[in-house]
């Protein structure tokens, strides 16, 4: 197989998964979403980093990629506490709430307009029905009342 | 056209860009690619039009082929099919979770995504960090987000993930996306297309084995030999990260806390 071909197809990936991530993290605005966009930048370097290490035929990329795993491990834990505590202070998950944070001079973002919800999108996920629906049994119901 | 001979006429003033002078059209081909798969991303993120999704779903599909096709093969149509395949669950995923309104959809994409990644990564001789992906990422970083979700998501879709930035950001983030992505392309694509035979390191007789126990055995010893102090300082990253989450926490249960403590501050002055 052909190493370079395989380096070059690696690092195309990496970077396609790390402008994705880059993306979401610029247009979304639900924090916890944004943190997930920040995860898959993660793991499109990561990504770079296994391809680079195969190529120089070394463990060198692995040894960085597994320290990456266990800083974003940490990144998690602290990043959601510190999620937790701005909901429980403000009820939304909106990072647009905190924009008092903002640089001095800039005018304050004011949504323009707020887009209708789209029907298909009000469907929440349903369990399909499994079984048989037990015929009820007034005597025992009238038991359990009284339990 | 321009924009592809552009980047044609920088790449070919490397000398070595070989692949750039032999086959031209091709090289544009993962330009129109990569404008595709941009404008289908920007169809499909949240606070379009509707019908715009299902237009930008094929957008980003072609974009995503042009951009394969011209990428170089391995030369083996199943490793070249395996490969796109692993790729592909990763890069679909990750469109389709930045792109949906739901935030635990979001996350549950975000999980398929690193199914593929934990798939290259054993494509990659790496099945190490293969298994810890899903079951550090997927098994426990996802699953404590969804209970995060469970927690702090109002309930319903809210407002905020209908809506971006206005309309300036979107575009924007998906232009210096693509401009990154292109420029990494062409630069990658300039590389010579024969690989410099790695040198004679003892790792790597070792690394051309795995999938052996050897494997295993290597990084152990890498990771506790060459790495050791980075390892203790990991150790202690992950105690003060729990340690701070925890003391995040108790103090965010006092909303009240800060004011008073700054209040308290002025009046000492």
């Amino acid at each position: 197989m052909n190493e370079m071909a395989l380096l070059q197809n690696y690092l195309i990936v990496g970077g396609l998964l790390f402008a994705i991530g880059l993306i979401g993290f610029l247009v979304r605005r639900n924090m916890i979403v944004m943190f997930l966009c920040a995860e898959m930048m993660l793991q499109g370097i990561s990504l770079s980093l296994v391809a680079f290490g195969r190529f120089h035929g070394n463990l060198g990329g692995q040894m960085m990629v597994l320290f990456i795993i266990t800083v974003a491990a940490c990144e998690a834990a602290i990043a959601l506490a510190l999620i937790l505590m701005l909901f429980q202070r403000s009820q939304t998950l909106d990072i647009a709430f905190w924009q008092n944070l903002r640089e001095e001079g800039q005018p304050r973002f004011v949504d323009q307009q707020i887009p209708e919800e789209i029907e298909d999108e009000r469907e929440w996920p349903q369990l399909t029905p499994a079984g048989v629906e037990p015929e009820l049994d007034l005597e025992q119901q009238r038991h359990r009342t009284r339990v | 056209m321009n924009l592809a001979g552009f980047l044609l006429a920088e790449g070919s003033e490397d000398a070595a860009c070989a692949w750039c002078q032999s086959y031209p059209c091709l090289a544009s081909l993962s330009c129109w690619g990569i404008v595709a798969g941009a404008l289908g991303l920007l169809l499909m993120l949240p606070g379009g039009w509707k019908r715009g999704r299902y237009l930008g779903v094929l957008l980003g599909c072609a974009g995503l082929g042009l951009l394969a096709a011209d990428l170089p093969w391995f030369g083996d149509l199943a490793h070249q099919v395996f490969f796109w395949l692993l790729a592909g669950t990763a890069l679909v995923a990750a469109v389709i979770a930045i792109s949906v309104r739901s935030p635990i959809y979001t996350a549950i994409w975000f999980a398929i995504s690193l199914l593929g990644v934990a798939g290259l990564f054993l494509y990659q001789e790496a099945p190490f960090l293969g298994v810890v992906t899903i079951a550090v990422y997927a098994g426990a970083i996802v699953v404590t987000f969804l209970f995060v979700l469970m927690l702090a998501q109002p309930a319903g879709h809210t407002v905020y993930d209908r809506v971006s930035w206005g309309w300036l950001p979107k575009p924007f983030a998906v232009i210096a996306a693509a401009a990154l992505t292109g420029l990494m392309t062409f630069a990658v694509a300039s590389l010579p297309s024969t690989a410099p035979i790695p040198t004679a390191d003892p790792i790597a007789g070792d690394t051309a084995t795995s999938g052996a126990p050897d494997h295993m055995a290597n990084l152990g010893n890498t990771l506790f030999g060459t790495h050791l102090v980075s390892v203790e300082v990991a150790g202690t990253l992950l105690l003060v990260a729990l340690v701070g989450a925890i003391a995040i926490v108790i103090h965010g249960k006092q909303p009240q806390l800060p004011n008073q403590g700054v209040e308290g501050a002025r009046n000492d002055e």
